[in-house]
């Protein structure tokens, strides 16, 4: 059945007014920034793509470098994912957070290259810079119940060239990554896991698409999550 | 269209082992001289000194600085360069009174020995050396000196590679002159521990194309993948477009890792893989050599020697990798920069 000729004009008005609205919802939507300061184990621009084909309505932007989140802050975000310390330490409260196995928290691992650390007589520590050096400090001190020094790196890849080149006695990731690690050395790597637990990523809203953002965040596909280390949010 | 040869080398600044020291890496032309890059002082903390040339590679290694020190040290950036560099370091030292200094490049660390031969003091602040070639232990030319060398170890290379390629990576080929034989040991020796093997082909101090393509077509024979050494002698157009370019591109095939950008290009296949050292993770690892100083009184020790990077970027010519080689699955998840 064919459209009569004076109907077709309205109706392409319409259509254009709707496409009109869909493009403004989109860029709506698509305004809704989301940034994240996370170290996973694949490379910065992998994860903001597989961040970004996941949360389309989201502007995502990911960063492994506390500077560099402290300036995205700067810039103004509608909500933040990263470790509750990290949230904390900017004041950001966590509206969001991510679960694994049914727990808010996950185990850390010290590894060494040979002989499995003892945490209480490690001379020296690398670990990833969450909270730049006093803040990183104090984090490592406190999970080791020890105070070497540390040695900061900003990405995970980073956290095995100081075993390799023996600068630490032993470096400190979530558990869930020594495979990860195992994967990618020859040497012989040996963890131990810490009695204290650290919290697992979650989010917190800073702008007025926060609500929005932290929906669509809670509707992450799985395969997305579990490179977060989390398999549900609560 | 693929460039020829010709093209490619036209198109590919070929700075090799001059690469993070060349003025050619300037972001604008200007005149060379003397200028304050930042000047960041906190009343009551000790201040951290900076003479660097002023190019994006510098930038980048000042900004990984500047956000580790914030609120810890004083900074101050000058840009030294061109002929007065010396007087412009003496006239930064005698104004900020460092209590450590950060010597960015070859020419700054040679007008910077200038400085301290003709200073007439006694003691110096403890100096960082970063981004100069082949620095592999502490500079005897210099007083109270310490850095980060910024050739990319042959360990991290591999275990780079290793992420990307489904086959076996076992042993590796490098040609070398004599000059990098030292070099070239000590690297393997690191590598053991890896269980990565070197085959070293040594090469003449000033081999011309014929010997090249010989060496390489050897090397080939023996090894997994082909490590190209930031020589500059090994490194010029003619042995580029004479005895690199068709050594490497015929078969067998290998992988062949570079320590410089500009020589992967899907246009001409040259490096397979590139492995440069993060600059602003640079700036980052050198803010910690810093901190470990300051708990330290500023003074250098016995054991303050020389880091070996530990950030790298990774860049990979897809075209070529996929043509010739098996990719593991997840390769691209690893690499920072895909070329295709």
């Amino acid at each position: 059945m064919s459209i009569p000729r004076r109907t077709r004009a309205p109706l392409r008005a319409l259509a254009a007014i709707a496409a009109a609205g869909l493009v403004s919802r989109v860029a709506e939507a698509r305004s809704l920034k989301l940034l994240v300061f996370l170290h996973v184990a694949l490379k910065q621009r992998a994860f903001e793509s597989e961040l970004q084909a996941a949360l389309p309505g989201l502007e995502v932007r990911a960063v492994g470098r506390l500077g560099d989140f402290e300036r995205g802050l700067e810039d103004g975000q509608d909500a933040v994912m990263s470790l509750p310390p990290v949230l904390a330490s900017h004041g950001l409260t966590s509206k969001l957070q991510g679960m694994r196995g049914g727990s808010s928290d996950e185990k850390y691992s010290l590894v060494g290259a040979g002989v499995v650390p003892d945490p209480a007589r490690v001379s020296a520590v690398g670990a990833l810079d969450l909270l730049g050096h006093d803040g990183t400090n104090a984090f490592v001190w406190d999970l080791l119940g020890a105070r070497p020094k540390v040695e900061r790196v900003t990405k995970f890849e980073d956290l095995l060239p100081l075993l390799q080149m023996q600068k630490v006695d032993g470096i400190l990731l979530p558990a869930r990554l020594v495979p990860e690690l195992q994967n990618a050395s020859r040497l012989p790597l040996a963890g131990r896991e810490l009695s204290k637990l650290v919290k697992l990523p979650a989010v917190a809203s800073v702008g007025g698409g926060g609500a929005d953002a932290l929906a669509q965040i809670a509707r992450i596909p799985a395969k997305v999550s579990k490179t977060l280390g989390v398999d549900a949010w609560r | 269209m693929a460039l020829s040869r010709r093209a490619f080398l036209t198109a590919v600044p070929l700075v090799a082992g001059a690469y993070a020291c060349s003025s050619q890496l300037r972001t604008g032309a200007r005149s060379a001289g003397e200028r304050t890059l930042d000047h960041a002082v906190v009343a009551g903390k000790p201040t951290v000194l900076v003479c660097m040339p002023d190019t994006r590679q510098t930038r980048e290694v000042l900004a990984g600085l500047k956000d580790e020190l914030a609120g810890h040290f004083s900074l101050v950036a000058v840009e030294v360069e061109g002929e007065d560099a010396t007087g412009g370091i003496a006239r930064a030292m005698a104004e900020q009174k460092p209590a450590c200094v950060v010597l960015m490049n070859n020419p700054t660390v040679l007008a910077y020995a200038r400085y301290q031969a003709t200073s007439g003091l006694a003691n110096f602040p403890p100096a960082i050396v970063v981004m100069t070639s082949f620095l592999d232990r502490r500079p005897a030319a210099l007083a109270d000196a310490t850095g980060i060398s910024y050739e990319v170890p042959l360990i991290t290379v591999v275990t780079n590679l290793r992420k990307l390629m489904s086959s076996p990576v076992e042993r590796v080929g490098v040609i070398r002159r004599s000059p990098l034989h030292a070099f070239v040991s000590r690297q393997a020796e690191l590598a053991r521990r890896e269980q990565i093997s070197v085959v070293e082909q040594p090469v003449s101090l000033e081999p011309n194309a014929a010997e090249l393509k010989y060496a390489l077509r050897e090397l080939k024979q023996r090894c997994d993948a082909i490590w190209i050494l930031n020589d500059d002698r090994l490194l010029s157009d003619r042995l580029i477009e004479n005895g690199w370019l068709p050594g490497l591109n015929e078969r067998p095939y290998r992988p062949a890792i570079v320590g410089v950008a500009s020589l992967v290009s899907p246009a001409q296949s040259f490096g397979t893989f590139a492995v440069l050292p993060d600059h602003t993770a640079l700036g980052v690892q050198t803010a910690n050599r810093i901190f470990d100083l300051a708990d330290e009184g500023f003074r250098l020790g016995a054991g303050d020697d020389v880091d070996l990077p530990l950030s790298t970027t990774t860049t990979i010519d897809l075209v070529q990798a996929r043509e010739r080689f098996a990719l593991r699955r997840d390769a691209l998840e690893q690499v920072d920069h895909i070329l295709e």
